[in-house]
């Protein structure tokens, strides 16, 4: 199988304007030409079959919507390479856009003040997609969720789920080879993150798109990608399948708890208890991460329960950015 | 079919601008306060003139002109600034750029729509009450034929200005401003809020060689003057196709210069 996408040593570099502070250095801004160069991307290369779908994290930030940017087109890197199913994005902007699908988790694409079905139909003749094809689309979404009821409801009427799965559904429809998915289950309840999961994984199978899903959500990693590159101040920290990043964090489990006194000087002493774990402490909570090889939540939480009175407790998955930060702190290996 | 992809959005526009009907009712409304102002304005400046006729306009062809010309006004402008600024600075301008068309073709058919109903819902009634209040005023014959091609010149370097302004905004990411500006530049100087005629002879000169004549002050021309030579009809037209050529190709080359740089907000 040949990459449908190929990048290779890319750079985005920006120039900011170095700002000065208070009324007098904002009025000598207007005519500075002090810029620094920001690097956004740093020498970043990656190639993607084909019906893959890659999760593509990293902090806030990182870089990873100007990667994406570049990938459709919108930004042209300062140096390197970007190669999407043969096209140089930025200079066929256009015959790119013909191939990709592109959700932004907090802006909608869709005609505001129209029903669902009108910017359906307007996508339609945009994209140019004959009856048949749009026929069997449209009944293909029918049989995976149920879209009868949002089809004649204008966009602006919609919550923000529904709005969201619609999106979703007009990046797919004139069948992209490539969807670029930037938060999508971003403030979005639990039951509609889980359907818009499983919707995505439907129509990656069903239309073998290649899916490109940033997320803050280790949820959705885990629910749908197989394959997880990382970036961080704009340099490429991992790029491997998810089985290997597990063994990474899997057995991790952040112990939140909280007890009388000053949780700073508190922390300090639990600090003292279980060497093993890194304890840090913020306003509310004094949070463990436990390793589990080493030794169970439940163990390490009775330990602490007969030495303090704990008043609360939670227990917490560990997230992406907990993840990323254990590999920037440790490297991968 | 290449066209029906752009028609499509036209069609869009329809539906859209017919979905807030208080709005438009509030656009008539302030229209008809404007020119309520206009009449009383024009009344005392012509009441404080020593003779009927001032520049070679009577009262009637002066009111005649403004009303036109404010009818037009709301069918032409499009907002684009307003538009594209807003999507700039929201960064929903991504997904625009990554539609299968030219950006700025994308835009002028989106707008397209709004310029179908706000001809039929405030430019066309106007007409026809100007028309027939002022009985005969308005010639009707070979000028309308004029007038209609001149509007769609004129639509065109509209929107070619509004265009090379709203690529600014790129580099400002601030709206307010710039548009106040180009609204003031482009009204008065089209002769939107007063006739050209009115203009200081130096003014004038300079005026006439900008493009921001092509907009108003030529299809009003054509429109109002009743018998007019088939020499002068060439040359305005002539003069409004050489402006709507040049504005188009600078829109086009400054927002391709301009795109490269652009760094767009929210990630």
């Amino acid at each position: 199988m040949s990459s449908i996408i190929e990048i290779r040593n890319v750079t985005k570099e920006f120039k900011v304007l170095n700002r000065r502070e208070g009324l007098k250095g904002s009025i000598k801004d207007l005519f500075s030409r002090d810029y620094k160069t920001v690097t956004a991307v740093n020498n970043i290369s990656m190639s993607i079959e084909q019906g893959e779908i890659v999760g593509y994290l990293g902090p806030n930030g990182a870089g990873k919507s100007t990667t994406i940017k570049m990938m459709t087109g919108v930004l042209e890197p300062t140096s390197g390479e970007i190669l999407v199913d043969g096209n140089v994005p930025y200079k066929n902007r256009s015959k790119n856009a013909q191939n990709i699908g592109v959700v932004f988790g907090q802006r909608s694409q869709l005609w505001w003040a129209l029903p669902l079905i009108e910017s359906f139909r307007l996508l339609k003749d945009v994209y140019q997609i004959g009856d048949k094809q749009y026929d069997s689309i449209i009944e293909l979404y029918k049989s995976l969720v149920d879209i009868e009821p949002l089809l004649h409801k204008p966009v602006r009427q919609m919550s923000l789920g529904q709005r969201t799965l619609s999106d979703i559904l007009a990046a797919f429809l004139h069948d992209p080879k490539i969807v670029f998915l930037d938060e999508p289950t971003i403030g979005l309840d639990v039951s509609m993150k889980a359907k818009i999961r499983t919707l995505i994984n439907a129509l990656n199978k069903e239309k073998n798109t290649t899916v490109i899903l940033t997320t803050h959500d280790m949820g959705d990693v885990d629910a749908l990608c197989r394959r997880i590159v990382i970036i961080d101040k704009g340099k490429m920290l991992y790029d491997n399948d998810i089985e290997h990043l597990k063994s990474f964090f899997g057995s991790y489990r952040t112990l939140k708890i909280r007890v009388d006194g000053d949780l700073k000087k508190q922390s300090e002493v639990i600090q003292k208890e279980v060497p093993d774990f890194a304890v840090s402490a913020d306003d509310e909570w004094i949070s463990v991460l436990v390793d589990e090889d080493k030794k169970k939540v439940v163990d390490v939480l009775s330990q602490l329960q007969s030495s303090y009175s704990i008043k609360d407790m939670k227990l917490e998955e560990i997230s992406s950015e907990d993840v990323i930060r254990k590999i920037y702190e440790e490297g991968v290996e | 079919m290449k066209l029906k992809k752009y028609l499509t959005l036209t069609r869009a526009g329809i539906i859209e601008s017919l979905q807030f009907r208080l709005s438009m009712l509030v656009m008539v409304a302030g229209n008809l306060l404007y020119l309520i102002v206009i009449y009383f304005l024009w009344k005392a400046i012509y009441a404080s003139a020593d003779s009927d006729v001032v520049n070679g306009m009577t009262f009637s062809d002066t009111l005649i002109y403004l009303v036109l010309a404010t009818a037009l006004f709301n069918f032409m402008e499009m907002y684009t600034v307003w538009q594209v600024g807003r999507d700039i600075q929201s960064g929903k301008i991504v997904l625009d750029l990554v539609k299968p068309m030219d950006y700025r073709r994308y835009i002028f058919w989106s707008f397209s729509g709004a310029f179908v109903t706000n001809f039929f819902c405030t430019f066309l009634p106007t007409f026809i009450v100007v028309a027939i209040v002022t009985n005969g005023a308005i010639h009707m014959g070979l000028n309308l034929l004029y007038f209609a091609v001149s509007v769609v010149l004129a639509i065109m370097v509209n929107f070619s200005i509004d265009f090379i302004v709203a690529t600014i905004c790129l580099y400002t990411e601030s709206i307010w401003g710039i548009n106040m500006m180009k609204q003031v530049i482009v009204l008065l100087l089209s002769g939107a809020t007063v006739p050209l005629a009115f203009f200081p002879d130096t003014l004038r000169n300079v005026v006439d060689h900008l493009p921001f004549q092509a907009i108003y002050n030529a299809p009003l021309t054509l429109l109002l003057d009743g018998d007019p030579d088939m020499k002068d009809v060439c040359i305005t037209l002539g003069t409004q196709l050489a402006w709507c050529v040049g504005m188009f190709i600078v829109s086009k080359l400054f927002w391709k210069h301009s795109i490269k740089q652009i760094t767009v907000n929210g990630g």
